[in-house]
């Protein structure tokens, strides 16, 4: 297949696996989806998106959320083929939507959104009722799938195995190993556990 | 529209029977145990698999084909209780009609088992009903619910089931009528215990999960009387020439007197009610393929901290067996302290 040359790679790197991804600005979101559903990858099959708020080592790319559109080309029995789309969009900005070109973005865009908080502009299911949660249970507040959420049963529930490499009940015994410190895992500000 | 229901009771000839009778009437309750199976993950396989020819709970009565929770007796939660699926679970629950049991079933429905730190998964559905036997796994064994089953009955055959005592017991994590059975579920904000989401904020002291309370209709404290009586099943399964149900279960804890109240050594409100009756109470077959192995030692729970937890080898604790710290039990008994 051949690139569509109507969009530029922000010059991310590309993803391990044998499916093309294009990265574009959000700008070209909407634009890129339809020429790639131009080129036959007419099937809808997942988008959401990736916290990387803490990237610092690609001085091209702008700390932010990517958005990652996975999207097949089923025009061929035996010969499927898969392509990604990809965006990068700082913290606070909106994403296009692509309720418009796939009714059926519109749950993993609302998903996206209750997940990340990403807000989503000319979303439109049909209902009219907007951006509201989709999998969260009622009254929950935050974006759980930000690194920046803090798992809070840590600190409120101790758990009496070992959760990272190096703890657990024979810790004291075992050779010092760098905790690991894992996105949603509370600081030691937090308190004792 | 909105029925009262009336308080529930026993047939009069249930409550004035003589001794004799009721025992036969327990002897009639605790083997036709017809089960609601809640099943949720990958545990409730498990469940399936007790129910069918091989492992075959039915020959112990439990009979799987309750039409819905209102025929049911028995519910088991076999599963990972999300905080969004909670309110269904409640309320099922409520549907039940009484006398009814809880069966929690698995690490995940015990304590969050290893989705305890989600932001989305319940940390036991203890914090939501309350849970007659616990079986500790991940998943547990058919087996292992075998083994659970075996413990419910014996609890039952030990009760004494009068309209005052079942009053006592339900009335207050029942809902009274039947219009508020009907209502509109729960909201998540409303169960305790639940994965809140606390996002940090820097300088300020962190935020504590405060169980919020219920809403109204649901706003009963659970049964108090039944969490002393709830007991664990020991992931080890015991040889099978040595099992002794009262050193397996209940190991004596008077050394520990923090020790939360047991169920044999914490003497309940109407003493005739644990009797055992030989002539009907069998010894439980020992449960556990005699050609599978004994799960890994960190799979038993720790007696060190004396909090009820079942111990199958406490007899054998100088044999230099490794031992672990804590142990999933001692969570679920943690979980059980906090809602009290």
């Amino acid at each position: 297949m051949t690139e569509p040359a109507s969009v530029s790679p922000a010059g991310l790197d590309q993803p391990a696996g044998d499916e093309p991804c294009l990265d574009v600005s959000a700008s070209e979101w909407r634009g890129a989806a339809r020429e790639l559903v131009s080129q036959g990858f007419t099937f809808f099959d997942w988008l959401t998106a990736v916290d990387q708020t803490d990237d610092e080592s690609d001085p091209p790319g702008t700390p932010g959320f990517d958005v990652v559109l996975h999207v097949l080309d089923i025009s061929t029995p035996g010969a499927l083929r898969g392509h990604l789309l990809r965006t990068r969009i700082p913290d606070g900005a909106a994403l296009p939507s692509l309720t418009g070109l796939f009714a059926g973005a519109a749950w993993h865009e609302r998903e996206t959104h209750e997940m990340f908080g990403i807000d989503v502009e000319g979303f439109d299911d049909g209902t009219g009722l907007g951006l509201r949660p989709l999998l969260l249970p009622e009254g929950f507040e935050g974006t759980p799938l930000r690194k920046s959420f803090m798992l809070a049963a840590r600190a409120s529930k101790p758990w009496p195995g070992a959760k990272e490499p190096g703890e657990g009940h024979d810790a004291p015994k075992s050779p010092g190993r760098r905790r690991v410190q894992a996105p949603g895992v509370p600081p030691p500000e937090w308190g004792p556990r | 529209m909105t029925v009262d229901l009336p308080a529930p009771r026993v047939g009069p000839l249930a409550e004035h029977a003589p001794e004799p009778i009721k025992v036969v009437l327990n002897w009639g309750r605790r083997y036709s145990l017809w089960v609601f199976n809640f099943g949720l993950a990958c545990c409730a396989i498990e469940f399936i698999a007790a129910s069918m020819a091989r492992h075959d709970f039915i020959r112990l009565g439990v009979i799987p084909f309750a039409p819905g929770p209102r025929q049911a007796d028995l519910m088991v939660v076999s599963g990972t209780v999300t905080d969004k699926m909670a309110p269904a679970v409640r309320r099922l629950y409520d549907q039940m009609p009484e006398p009814k049991y809880v069966i929690s079933f698995g690490a995940c429905s015990n304590s969050g088992g290893p989705y305890w730190d989600s932001y989305c998964v319940t940390k036991g559905v203890d914090t939501i009903i309350p849970v007659d036997v616990y079986v500790p796994g991940c998943p547990p064994r058919p087996e292992a619910l075998l083994q659970g089953i075996v413990r419910l009955q014996e609890k039952i055959a030990g009760e004494s089931l009068s309209g005052r005592e079942i009053q006592r017991r339900y009335a207050g994590g029942r809902v009274a009528s039947a219009g508020e059975v009907q209502r509109a579920l729960v909201t998540a904000g409303s169960i305790p215990g639940r994965g809140d989401a606390l996002v940090p904020r820097p300088g300020q002291p962190v935020p504590e999960p405060v169980p919020q309370p219920l809403p109204e209709a649901v706003a009963q404290p659970l049964p108090e009387s039944r969490g002393p009586d709830t007991v664990a099943i020991p992931m080890t399964a015991a040889p099978v020439g040595s099992f002794d149900p009262e050193t397996a279960f209940f190991p004596p804890v008077a050394d520990h007197p923090e020790a939360p109240a047991e169920h044999t050594s914490s003497a309940p409100p109407s003493g005739p009610e644990t009797t055992v009756i030989p002539a009907v109470v069998p010894p439980p077959p020992p449960v556990g393929d005699p050609t599978t192995p004994p799960s890994p030692p960190a799979a038993a729970p720790n007696p060190r901290r004396g909090n009820g937890a079942p111990d199958a080898g406490r007899g054998r604790r100088g044999a230099g067996r490794h031992r672990p710290e804590h142990t999933l039990a001692d969570d679920i008994f943690e979980l059980g302290d906090d809602d009290e």
